[in-house]
């Protein structure tokens, strides 16, 4: 990972690749490359849909290497959706293919002239940009069977589906999966849209040719990652609940702890969660001759994915995760594991993301376009955004869009992303993140991730109101450091409980990379990220006003603790004071 | 404390079954959402888990890291007073922050200020009771045997609807007309 490409989409006479050194980015990757890129390149009050805009992508530190775990990429720009800064992240083989070509980012510049579609193909001859107008409109599952016919089935495809073209504020960017299905999302803050307005189609990674990225080290660097899954390996969450049940086996449980956001946040709690707990949703792909347990890339030890077939044992989608269980189901009342399941696909095919629009279709059905609870309307109304059609277009924009249009108060939104599924009344701290986050209400912004070993600011008193502003603040700094390694984050329990883990993290970067990494270098990494993009949102117009929860948290309590939001304002201001 | 024997005599008539070990997973969506079982009340948490249960200290303390009484995440078990009809769920170690963050006595408790459970109380007289069990993820196969051999308390409509989901059930259980004490026991 020794270049960048800028790829001029806008270039006269047609688009235009340099490739040049690394610069003044040596060294970074993931979130940290993706940031401080775009803050520094990116007039702060550019049009995210316009040629001002750079789309940067980035590989982690160690993605390409033999590491386990490693295979994170992150997609930054401005975001058309917020307005603010962003990064977001997917699994998929996109990483690991485009750091062994050797580039720490690819970045997609200007605008072009007309209606040309284009392809962008990387492999170890270099880069070509290809018109190729045969793709338009075209979704992400036939897009990529078309493009496999031409590139084979030992590349790696990133592609946006036809929300992407039509820059739809929820538009993602896929990245394909071991089985080369377009099921990895970089799915937050329309990101999808950003490469749309771009008009890039689809980028085919191709590292035929190319070998594993050398560590310095290697001995060290072998050692270090045998230590490491090992620790993933015997952690109770990364070696048994996430492989049985994935990420959804968070559904019992923040229904019990009555956390779980149901009918667009009017109840905490859900009576029919238990049909789509991620207990239920093992139990029937397996009996569906599906899989609980699979990995989104190669390397994964977590496996924390599945494979979703119907009754009749036919490939729907890969398994839901938590959020789009929650956003498409109890979030609109829905119950039915097929009903989600049939969004999810419908979501990946036309490339949206799934938070945003489950979170979407429930505001929509409060504004009246449907009944809670009924699994025909909410399919009804996604598939209005696949065909396009003004109201789609609408949906497909967002739930700030859609409760504007519709004059919708309760509308669960920070920074105008859609809240993920935690409500924050009954898990006040988790509010903290989502209102001070530089990215809009991200649930993944402030993970749990070693601050205890850290000791980040400190140490905190978890019985005191101080510590969920100090837990949050901790939270985000190291979060930010993870996102810039590659690292997926479910690694956040082995390495939070097991300090021999967090250990065979520091040795794998600092033997990969010939240093010596300790727990302060992660730190300034994290806090360098966050200032960065702190700064780019401050000079883009955002203050402090920003970093609230919609008013209904604070006005309407939640059954079943009858709570509001609680924290003041002048505390949520305390977050960044470091 | 001795291991306290449930009181049978108000949940007549009682039903055994003695199923296959494959059968166990019938039971889990039932087990999700909650079954009544009888217990003496008055105790503590970790008293209605150790010794009621008979399950070990030890595993109460590493593989049962999440609980809840009453919707509210537990730290303290043995400050924790079991009343007539109180819900306790138990589950495994739980991914994500907030995963985390439901731990008991984990370090990102903080984060659940305000739905916290407060212990307090003390220990009253046993008395005869109920308490509603849910299990969650891990725990489904590892301590579904032992609670279902307790026995569970089942409305009418319960059992029915448990029964249809078990195949090869044995003839002699179909469902009465009133609560009933099912019995679950495995072949080895």
């Amino acid at each position: 990972m020794d270049k960048i490409a800028r790829i001029d989409m806008g270039a006269a006479g047609g688009p235009k690749v340099t490739v040049g050194d690394l610069g003044e980015y040596a060294g970074l990757g993931g979130r940290a490359m993706t940031s401080l890129v775009v803050a520094a390149e990116v007039h702060p009050l550019a049009h995210p849909l316009g040629a001002e805009n750079k789309l940067v992508i980035s590989p982690g530190m160690l993605s390409g290497t033999t590491g386990s775990m490693t295979g994170r990429l992150s997609v930054g720009c401005k975001s058309p959706l917020t307005g603010t800064i962003k990064e977001s992240n997917a699994g998929g083989q996109a990483a690991q293919v485009l750091a062994r070509l050797g580039y720490a980012a690819v970045i997609l510049e200007g605008k072009p002239e007309g209606d040309d579609l284009y392809k962008i193909v990387i492999n170890k001859d270099g880069i070509q940009v290809i018109v190729d107008n045969s793709l338009k409109l075209m979704d992400n599952y036939p897009l990529v069977a078309k493009l496999r016919q031409e590139y084979g089935d030992k590349a790696a495809y990133m592609s946006i589906g036809s929300a992407g073209e039509r820059k739809l504020l929820a538009a993602s960017i896929a990245c394909t999966d071991p089985e080369l299905r377009p099921t990895r999302h970089c799915g937050r803050g329309g990101v999808g849209a950003v490469m749309g307005a771009k008009r890039v189609k689809a980028i085919i990674l191709d590292d035929a040719g190319m070998k594993m990225r050398p560590p310095k080290d290697p001995d060290a660097y072998r050692d270090a990652n045998r230590k490491f899954v090992e620790g993933l390996r015997k952690h109770p969450v990364t070696g048994e609940g996430l492989p049985a049940y994935g990420t959804n086996v968070l559904t019992n449980v923040l229904n019990e702890a009555g956390g779980y956001p149901t009918n667009n946040f009017k109840s905490g709690q859900f009576a029919d969660s238990a049909k789509l707990s991620g207990e239920t949703q093992a139990a029937l792909e397996i009996s569906r001759g599906g899989s609980a347990t699979h990995g989104c890339h190669r390397g994964c030890v977590i496996q924390c994915s599945g494979i979703y077939n119907d009754k009749d044992g036919n490939y729907v989608t890969k398994q839901p995760e938590y959020e789009t269980v929650w956003s498409h189901g109890g979030h609109c009342g829905i119950s039915n594991l097929d009903t989600v399941a049939k969004l999810d696909y419908i979501d990946d095919n036309i490339g949206v993301d799934t938070i945003e629009m489950g979170v979407t279709i429930g505001v929509a059905m409060d504004a009246g376009l449907a009944e809670f609870g009924d699994d025909a309307a909410a399919i009804r109304l996604m598939e209005e955004v696949a065909k396009g059609t003004p109201l789609g277009r609408v949906l497909g924009s967002g739930a700030a869009i859609t409760g504007k249009v519709f004059g919708v108060e309760r509308v669960p939104v920070v920074k105008d992303q859609a809240l993920p599924a935690y409500d924050p009344r009954a898990i006040q701290g988790i509010g903290v993140t989502y209102a001070t986050t530089t990215q809009g209400a991200d649930h993944t912004a402030g993970y749990a991730i070693a601050t205890n070993i850290l000791k980040v600011g400190g140490d905190v008193d978890p019985l005191k109101t101080e510590g969920q502003i100090e837990l949050s603040r901790n939270l985000q700094i190291a979060t930010a450091a993870i996102d810039s390694t590659g690292m997926c984050l479910f690694i956040a329990f082995a390495i939070m409980d097991q300090p021999e883990t967090f250990q065979a993290l520091l040795d794998m970067l600092g033997s990969f990379h010939g240093i010596t990494m300790t727990g302060d270098d992660v730190v300034a990494l994290g806090k360098k990220v966050l200032s960065a993009e702190r700064d780019f949102n401050a000079r883009a117009g955002f203050t402090k006003h920003h970093d609230r929860l919609p008013r209904f948290f604070y006005n309407e309590p939640i059954a079943p603790h009858n709570q509001t939001f609680l924290m003041k304002d002048e505390e949520l201001d305390e977050v960044f004071n470091w | 404390m001795p291991r306290s024997i449930p009181d049978q005599s108000k949940f007549a008539p009682g039903l055994t079954l003695q199923l296959d070990a494959d059968q166990l997973h019938a039971f889990f969506p039932l087990l999700q959402k909650g079954v009544a079982v009888p217990a003496t009340v008055g105790c503590t948490l970790k008293c209605l888990l150790c010794d009621q249960f008979s399950i070990p200290a030890d595993y109460v303390t590493d593989r049962i890291t999440t609980i809840f009484m009453d919707n509210r995440p537990v730290d303290d078990l043995e400050h924790t007073i079991i009343q007539d009809g109180s819900r306790v769920t138990l589950s495994a170690a739980m991914p994500g922050l907030v995963g985390a963050t439901m731990r008991r006595g984990g370090f990102y408790a903080a984060l659940r200020q305000g739905i916290s459970h407060v212990s307090g109380g003390a220990a009253a007289a046993d008395q005869h009771g109920t308490v509603r069990i849910k299990l969650f993820n891990l725990l489904l196969a590892e301590l579904g045997p032992l609670v279902l051999a307790r026995g569970l308390i089942l409305e009418p409509a319960e059992l029915a609807d448990l029964l249809k989901s078990i195949p090869d059930r044995p003839l002699d259980s179909s469902p009465g007309t009133s609560r009933v004490l099912l019995t679950v026991r495995f072949n080895e």
